[in-house]
């Protein structure tokens, strides 16, 4: 069959950098083609490329039996490639028939002046939301009243409504719910069997294996190779990737015959005043790695924030290694040892106008001066001492500490705020969606780092949406449903399905 | 992606560094060829440094309500309302100056700060609104406690020490202006709550989750503003040797161009104080120097408006907001 879209030997130099070599990539009509690799090896470069936004040193594309030295956004987009993006590019404020026909309007004439033809905008986007399964919601609803799910069904309608042959996902499935993953999974399917080609980028190997037909794997901007997704284990596809095996498990061995210690931090009763968290009570042990398991909106986040003081809690206990705590904001949890590392690093954990020296130094910093953390003084030779141990003993790779952090790539970026919290000296760490972007490598070395701080006696707390990752990385792991406690399993009891069924109220 | 370290020291690096200062020089430079007499003397510089003085007292505040990604609009309110209460308690009450300034300062200075502050904070609105509003309101004020009417007749030791010159030489202003920068530099760079602040400038939901007290710092920026501007107020009073109702009028304009001149970001989080003082130098030398030249009081607000435009371009396109983007 003619592909839709065939790349040969892409090559991008950047000054000082290869960042794409020799790159060969194509789609099929009706396949999903899993592009992989780590972050920063060449997946976005390339699909900018296809995108026409970069222009290629060497290469050739063929689109629409026209063999091009470059695309330009025009050609791209006539060819009928259509991109959605992580960071989804709807207009929040505009409705959802304007968003998907923004820039070329339906019009009909009035006499001599030409209007917008809503009627027919609305019959067409009718049309398109049906086809994406997005029947509950009306044409004219405010895209900003969409869940993100809902948002990138319109982007698909979009897409199609542009008559798009070959549709590029990237991470879609970063912030959707497993349910939310299962729609629209159920829509690729649907376009496939329509004849379009979708790229698929991920870096959920469980994902991949089931909606993937064809894998291209990238390893720092070089072409590893491409292959029938069923062909391949998800070890190999780390192996290729990574470049190196990488451990899947994270807990003592059986044989270790390690034992837990005491219990270092334990919570009752904890209930919110906004009702998104009630009546939770939990246990931590020493050497511990205690998860928490739910859907989105199960009160995890909302329960660990109640806990570091960032959200007011109406009645419940907080033990901290035989001390009662009073934490009504963040600085009173940092005073008494609680961090917490925030799902979104960019809106609430570090600060991008910082350099990596100061974000890593800032915490310690903070809990060391007086009233409130108003009155101190800051010592800049003790600040580069804090962070340079702190970037030896996790390996931050960074050009220098005064390299600003949101120059770092994701994983970094989380090592940052890792660092800050151990040169805090923190006796119990929250980790709130630890390895959301970040890619496999970086992943292990995150889990690594949370288990020895587990060793040290941390107390260690996980939220995550990833059921894989809980089972590797947990002890235990506890499910929430509706703000409450639902079960708590031993990882060796837990599997996928009983944490789905305990989050789902199956079991209630 | 691997990438090779390239140290080179680039146009965009020096202009990071230095853009302000290079502004300035390249403008006295100017002045200096087209008059090389008048401008060039140190009598002129040191009356050029006198008359910016208040504009860099007003742009030191307005810095911090700029680095939180606010702006405090009342700056010149306040400056009319503490010269104007501070005349009036040495005129009317016989206050002994040392007292009068003390009580200016704190009340009329600090205190309306932190009401901005608490109005900000407790409402959640955009600072440009609250202060919109209370640069009316303080104005309103300035008006009613002194009947709209020029206070004047003040002790002369209040004049002679504000207005007047250190060693004979030196203008106080000049040295007040220099004084509070040291010490915000001092704030900004050495202490805690400096550190609090660029950090709440550059993510407020960020600085929330890290454990900074937000409104605490918030109210704080804004009665440093409000110091700053009673300061202003003072050493405006002792040089005219009246407290004038509509005083400074329209200066909260200079403060913000001196801030935005000086390098620091619209968007909060990134400026030096320091770099205020120069920004406060431009302005001054710019009307100073057109005097000089020969250009009509009509151009000037042209030439300053242009300088804006043009350092903020530069600075967008080879400084450090374009790496931070």
């Amino acid at each position: 069959m003619e592909p839709l879209v065939q790349m040969k030997n892409i090559t991008k130099r950047f000054p000082g950098v290869v960042a794409l070599d020799r790159i060969n990539f194509d789609v099929q009509p009706g396949e999903v083609h899993v592009l992989l690799g780590e972050n920063g090896a060449g997946k976005s470069t390339l699909m900018k490329v296809l995108s026409g936004a970069y222009t290629p040193d060497d290469g050739t594309i063929l689109l629409n039996g026209k063999e091009h030295k470059q695309l330009t956004p025009h050609l791209s987009a006539e060819g009928g490639i259509s991109i959605i993006y992580q960071e989804l590019s709807v207009v929040n404020w505009l409705t959802i028939q304007e968003n998907i026909f923004m820039g070329r309007l339906p019009s009909k004439k009035i006499g001599p002046i030409a209007v917008v033809d809503y009627k027919s905008m609305s019959e067409s986007t009718e049309k398109l939301l049906a086809q994406v399964n997005l029947i509950t919601r009306k044409p004219t609803t405010s895209v900003g009243d969409l869940s993100i799910s809902e948002k990138q069904m319109v982007e698909i309608a979009k897409a199609v409504a542009f008559n798009a042959k070959v549709i590029v996902m990237d991470e879609p499935t970063s912030s959707l719910t497993e349910e939310e993953v299962q729609k629209l999974f159920a829509i690729i399917r649907q376009l496939k069997a329509e004849g379009k080609g979708i790229v698929f980028i991920s870096h959920k190997l469980s994902e991949i294996q089931e909606i993937g037909d064809r894998i291209t794997i990238m390893k720092d901007g070089g072409y590893v190779g491409t292959f029938p997704v069923k062909d391949l284990t998800t070890d190999d596809m780390v192996r290729m990737m990574v470049g190196r095996e990488i451990k899947s498990n994270y807990q003592h061995l059986p044989e270790e015959n390690y034992q837990f210690g005491e219990v270092m931090f334990y919570c009752r009763n904890l209930t919110r005043k906004d009702g998104k968290v009630k009546d939770v009570s939990f246990d931590l042990r020493k050497g511990e790695i205690l998860g928490f398991s739910g859907l989105v909106g199960a009160g995890r986040s909302e329960t660990m924030c109640a806990i570091y003081g960032a959200a007011p809690k109406s009645s419940g206990e907080i033990w901290l290694e035989g001390e009662k705590l009073s934490i009504q904001n963040p600085y009173q949890a940092l005073r008494q040892g609680i961090g917490l590392v925030t799902e979104n690093r960019r809106e609430t954990g570090f600060f991008k106008n910082f350099s990596n020296g100061r974000n890593i130094a800032l915490a310690r910093q903070l809990k060391a001066s007086s009233f409130n953390g108003m009155w101190g003084l800051t010592n800049r030779r003790e600040e580069v001492k804090i962070a340079e141990e702190q970037r030896q003993k996790i390996q931050i790779k960074c050009t220098s500490l005064n390299q600003m952090t949101a120059q770092l790539s994701g994983g970094n970026q989380q090592k940052v705020i890792l660092g800050k919290w151990m040169a805090a000296g923190v006796k119990l760490l929250i980790f709130d969606e630890p390895t959301k972007g970040i890619d496999v490598g970086t992943k292990s070395e995150i889990y690594k780092l949370m288990r020895s701080l587990a060793d040290a006696g941390i107390g260690v707390i996980v939220v995550s949406s990833e059921m894989p990752e809980l089972l590797g990385l947990c002890d235990r792991i506890a499910v929430m449903a509706d703000g409450r406690i639902i079960e708590t399993y031993e990882v060796a009891e837990a599997t996928e399905e009983k944490l789905a069924k305990a989050a789902t109220g199956a079991i209630a | 992606m691997k990438t090779i370290e390239k140290k080179k020291f680039t146009f965009s690096d020096y202009w990071d560094r230095y853009s302000t200062i290079t502004i300035l020089a390249l403008m006295i430079i100017v002045f200096g060829v087209l008059r090389p007499t008048s401008f060039l003397t140190p009598a002129n510089l040191v009356k050029i440094m006198e008359q910016s003085s208040i504009t860099i007292l007003l742009g030191l505040g307005e810095f911090f309500a700029i680095l939180l990604g606010g702006i405090d609009l009342s700056v010149s309110s306040i400056m009319a309302l503490s010269g104007a209460m501070t005349a009036q308690l040495m005129v009317n009450q016989g206050m002994h100056p040392f007292l009068a300034v003390l009580l200016g300062v704190i009340v009329f200075g600090a205190f309306i700060g932190v009401i901005n502050g608490v109005l900000v904070t407790a409402t959640g609105l955009p600072p440009f609104i609250i202060t919109l509003g209370t640069q009316a309101i303080l104005r309103s004020l300035v008006y009613i406690v002194t009947d709209a009417r020029a206070v004047s007749g003040l002790p002369a030791s209040f004049s002679k020490t504000i207005g007047g010159k250190l060693f004979g030489v030196i203008p106080v202003p000049i040295i007040v202006a220099l004084v509070t920068a040291a010490l915000l530099t001092f704030l900004t760079v050495k202490c805690q709550s400096g550190r609090n602040l660029y950090a709440l400038g550059g993510n407020s939901q960020s600085a929330w989750y890290a454990g900074i007290p937000v409104k605490k710092h918030i109210i704080l920026a804004f009665a440093i503003s409000g110091v700053c501007a009673a300061l202003a107020g003072m050493v405006n009073v002792a040089r005219l040797a009246a407290a004038e109702p509509n005083a400074g009028t329209g200066y909260e304009t200079y403060a913000i161009e001196a801030v935005i001149i000086g390098g620091a970001s619209f968007f909060g989080g990134v400026g030096k104080v320091p770099k205020v003082i120069i920004g406060g130098l431009i302005i001054g030398v710019i009307n100073n120097g057109l005097n000089m030249v020969g250009v009509s009081s009509y151009y000037q607000q042209l030439a300053m408006g242009c300088l804006l435009i043009l350092a903020v371009t530069l600075d967008r396109f080879f400084g450090a907001s374009r790496k931070n983007s």
